[in-house]
C-alpha cells in the first residue's frame, strides 16, 4: 500500500473525525450523543494508529503534520478536564477551602507572626512614644490620617447629602478592591522569589498599620478609629495574613524542595497555595464591601463593636471548624 | 473543583518521579513531544518570546482601548455621580489587571484575543487543555513575571527548555503555536503528467518512502524556482534512472530531473500503471552507471525552463 492508496482508503475516517471535532467544539454545552462518543473514541484510536504508521513508514511530512494536528485536537477534547460546576462552589467554600487552609496552617501561623508581630509592636511603641511615628510615615501622612478620624470630619461627612455620601462610598469600594486585593495577590505571587517579597510586604504593612493605629490612639481618636476598623478588619487583616501564608508556601517550596526539584515542588505545592490565596482575595472583596458601606455607617459604636466581634468570631470559626468531619 | 485540583496535583507528583526536567541540557528546539496514553507521540510547536510578545501587545491594545472607552464613559457619568464613576472605573482596572488573562484563558480554551490572532494556545505540559485553575495560576504569577518590564519572565523563558515564564512553570503550562489542519493534497500538476511507459523501465520498484519524499518535494515545489528545483532533484533522478536502467530519452533525466522524478511518482502512485509489468532482463550494475554521470552544474543553470516545458516532456 503506498501513500496514495492509504490516503484514499483512510480519508473518509479522517473527515468523519474532523466533523465530530468541529461538532464538539461548536456545541460545548450539548455533548455528543452516546453513539457519537463511541464513534469518536473508535476513530480516535484508529487515527493514532494511522499516525504511528505514517511515521514509521515515513509516508511524508505533510501527511504526518496533518494527522498530528488532528490527533492532538482529538487528544485535547478526549482528555479535557470537566468544566468547573457552580454546584461545587458551595462545597468548595464550606468544606474544601477551610480544609485546605488547615492542612497548611503552619504557613498561616508564620504569616500571622510576620504581620501581627510588627503590627502590635509598632502600635504599642508608638502609642507610648508618638514622636517615633514620624520615623515611619511622613508628617503629612500622619496629619491626613489624624484629620480623617477627627470628630469634625466624620460629622461633616455624615451630615453631607445622603446621595453624595453613598456615591463616595461606592467610589471607595472600587478603590479598596483595586488596592487591597492587588496587594494581597502581589504578596502571594511574590512568594515565588524565595518568599522575599512576601516577607517584606507582611513586615512593612504590619509596621505601617501598627504605626497609624498607635498614632491615632495617642491623638485621642481611639473610639472612632477602632469602631471603624473592627468590622472589616476581621476579613481584611486575616486575608492579608492568609495571602502571606500562601506566599510563604511558595517561598518554602523554592527554598526547601525536599526530594523534588525546585520546579516540581513549586508546582505540587503551588496548587494548594493558589487555592488559599484565591480565598484570601474573596475575603478581601467582602472586607471592601464592609469597609465601604458598613464601617463608616452612622450607627452607635456599641453596635459596631458587637458586629465587629461577631465577624471576627465568624472568621475564626469558619477557618477553624468549617468542613470538619 | 477539588477533584480537578487533586488530579492535577497527582499529575505533577507522578511527573516528579520521572526524569523530566525542563532545564535539562538539550539542544534548543521548538519541537515538543508528548506521549499519549495511546502510546502515540504527538508533536507540538512551542511559541517563542517574540511571537508571544506580539500577542501580548495585541492584548494590551485591546485592554487599553476598552479602558479608554470606559474611561471616557465614566468621565461623562462622572459629571453626575463622580464617585460612583471612579469606583466603577477602579473595579474595571482591577479586572483588567488581574482578570483579563485568567478569564480569557480559563474559559476560552487557553487563548486570548491576542493569542488567537497570533495562533497561540496555552496547554498543559501533558497536552491537555488548561482549566480555569491553571489559567488563574499562571496569570497571578504574571505579576512577578512582568515586574519590571517582563524581565523575570523573559529570563525564565530563556532558562527553561520550553520557553516557560515563571507562571508557566508554576502552573505546568506551555504556549504552543497551532498549525493549520489541512489534508495534504496532491500537486495539481500531477494530473497533467504522463506516467513513464513501462517498456522503458526494468522491474525495479521504488519503495514507498522514496515516493513519499518525491511527493513532499513536489507539493512544496513552489518554494524554489525551476532551476533550483531541477538542481535539487538531480541526484535522486540520476539514482532512479540508474536503478531503472531507464531506456527513455536520456535528455529527460539530464535536463529535467524534476520532471523525471514527477513522472516516476505518477507511474508508481497509481497501481494500474505498473501492475501489468512486462518481462525485462534483470538489471546489470555497471552499464547504466556510465550512462548517467552527474551533469556539470553550469549546464543545468544555463538552461532556461518554463513550467510547460518541464512538465510536458
Amino acid at each position: 500500500m503506498n501513500k496514495k492508496t492509504f490516503m484514499t482508503m483512510r480519508k473518509p475516517a479522517w473527515d468523519e473525525f474532523s466533523e465530530l471535532l468541529a461538532k464538539r467544539s461548536k456545541t460545548r454545552r450539548h455533548p455528543l450523543s452516546g453513539p457519537e462518543v463511541q464513534q469518536f473514541s473508535t476513530l480516535y484510536r484508529e487515527l493514532c494508529n494511522d499516525l504511528s504508521m505514517v511515521r514509521s513508514r515515513k509516508l511524508g511530512e505533510d501527511l504526518e503534520a496533518y494527522l498530528n494536528a488532528l490527533v492532538s485536537e482529538g487528544h485535547n477534547s478526549f482528555y479535557e478536564s470537566p468544566a468547573v460546576k457552580l454546584s461545587e462552589f458551595w462545597n468548595f467554600v464550606f468544606v474544601d477551602y477551610p480544609r485546605t487552609f488547615r492542612r497548611h496552617w503552619r504557613y498561616f501561623l508564620m504569616a500571622v507572626l510576620l504581620f501581627f508581630g510588627p503590627f502590635f509592636c509598632s502600635w504599642v511603641t508608638i502609642q507610648i512614644n508618638p514622636s517615633l511615628a514620624e520615623r515611619v510615615l511622613s508628617a503629612d501622612q500622619l496629619e491626613q490620617a489624624s484629620v480623617m478620624y477627627s470628630a469634625e470630619s466624620i460629622e461633616e461627612r455624615r451630615s453631607a447629602d445622603i446621595v453624595a455620601y453613598g456615591q463616595e462610598r461606592t467610589g471607595m469600594f472600587g478603590f479598596y478592591i483595586f488596592n487591597n486585593v492587588g496587594i494581597a495577590l502581589r504578596t502571594f505571587a511574590g512568594g515565588v522569589l524565595f518568599g522575599i517579597v512576601t516577607v517584606y510586604t507582611l513586615l512593612s504593612n504590619g509596621i505601617v498599620l501598627g504605626t497609624i493605629s498607635g498614632f491615632l490612639l495617642s491623638e485621642g481618636h481611639g473610639d472612632r478609629f477602632l469602631s471603624f476598623i473592627i468590622s472589616h478588619g476581621s476579613f481584611e487583616l486575616t486575608a492579608i495574613a492568609i495571602a502571606g501564608g500562601a506566599g510563604l508556601m511558595l517561598g518554602h517550596a523554592m527554598i526547601h524542595p525536599g526530594q523534588q526539584t525546585r520546579l516540581q515542588s513549586l508546582k505540587t505545592r503551588g496548587v494548594d497555595a493558589l487555592k488559599i490565596a484565591l480565598g484570601a482575595a474573596v475575603m478581601l472583596v467582602v472586607a471592601a464591601f464592609l469597609e465601604a458601606f458598613w464601617s463608616p455607617a452612622n450607627i452607635p459604636n456599641q453596635f459596631k463593636y458587637i458586629m465587629g466581634s461577631s465577624l471576627w468570631l465568624i472568621v475564626v470559626f469558619y477557618l477553624m471548624f468549617s468542613g470538619r468531619r | 473543583m477539588s477533584g480537578v485540583l487533586t488530579e492535577s496535583a497527582e499529575q505533577t507528583r507522578s511527573e516528579s518521579q520521572s526524569t523530566d526536567n525542563p532545564f535539562r541540557n538539550q539542544p534548543l528546539s521548538l519541537d515538543y513531544a508528548i506521549e499519549t496514553p495511546e502510546t502515540v507521540v504527538l508533536h507540538y510547536q512551542l511559541a517563542g518570546p517574540a511571537v508571544r510578545m506580539r500577542a501580548f501587545l495585541i492584548d494590551l491594545l485591546i485592554r487599553s482601548a476598552v479602558t479608554l472607552i470606559l474611561g471616557l464613559l465614566m468621565m461623562v457619568l462622572g459629571v453626575f455621580i463622580p464617585d460612583v464613576a471612579a469606583g466603577l472605573f477602579l473595579i474595571w482596572m482591577f479586572v483588567n489587571g488581574w482578570g483579563y488573562y485568567a478569564i480569557f484563558e480559563g474559559l476560552w480554551r487557553g487563548t486570548t484575543p491576542g493569542k488567537r490572532v497570533m495562533g497561540l494556545r496555552v496547554i498543559h505540559e501533558n497536552g491537555h487543555p488548561i482549566n480555569l485553575w491553571m489559567a488563574i495560576n499562571r496569570n497571578f504569577i504574571r505579576a512577578v513575571d512582568s515586574t519590571p518590564l517582563y524581565l523575570p519572565g523573559l529570563i525564565a523563558m530563556f532558562c527553561s527548555r520550553r520557553f516557560q515564564r515563571l507562571g508557566d512553570l508554576t502552573a505546568g503550562t506551555i504556549v504552543i503555536t497551532e498549525r493549520r489542519v489541512q489534508l495534504p493534497r496532491e500537486p495539481i500538476i500531477l494530473e497533467k503528467i504522463d506516467p513513464i511507459p513501462l517498456a522503458q523501465l526494468n522491474k525495479y520498484k521504488p519503495d514507498e518512502q522514496t515516493l513519499a519524499v518525491i511527493g513532499d518535494f513536489l507539493s512544496r515545489r513552489v518554494a524554489v524556482d525551476y532551476k533550483r528545483g531541477h538542481e535539487l532533484s538531480r541526484p535522486l533522478a540520476h539514482e532512479l534512472a540508474r536503478k531503472f536502467q531507464f531506456r527513455g530519452d536520456p535528455e529527460l533525466v539530464r535536463k529535467f530531473p524534476m520532471a523525471f522524478i514527477a513522472r516516476v511518482y505518477v507511474t508508481f502512485l497509481r497501481p494500474e500503471n505498473y501492475q501489468e509489468h512486462p518481462e525485462h532482463e534483470p538489471p546489470t550494475e555497471h552499464d547504466s552507471e556510465s550512462e548517467y554521470e552527474p551533469v556539470p552544474e553550469e549546464n543545468i543553470l544555463d538552461d532556461d525552463f518554463d513550467e510547460s516545458e518541464a512538465y510536458h516532456e
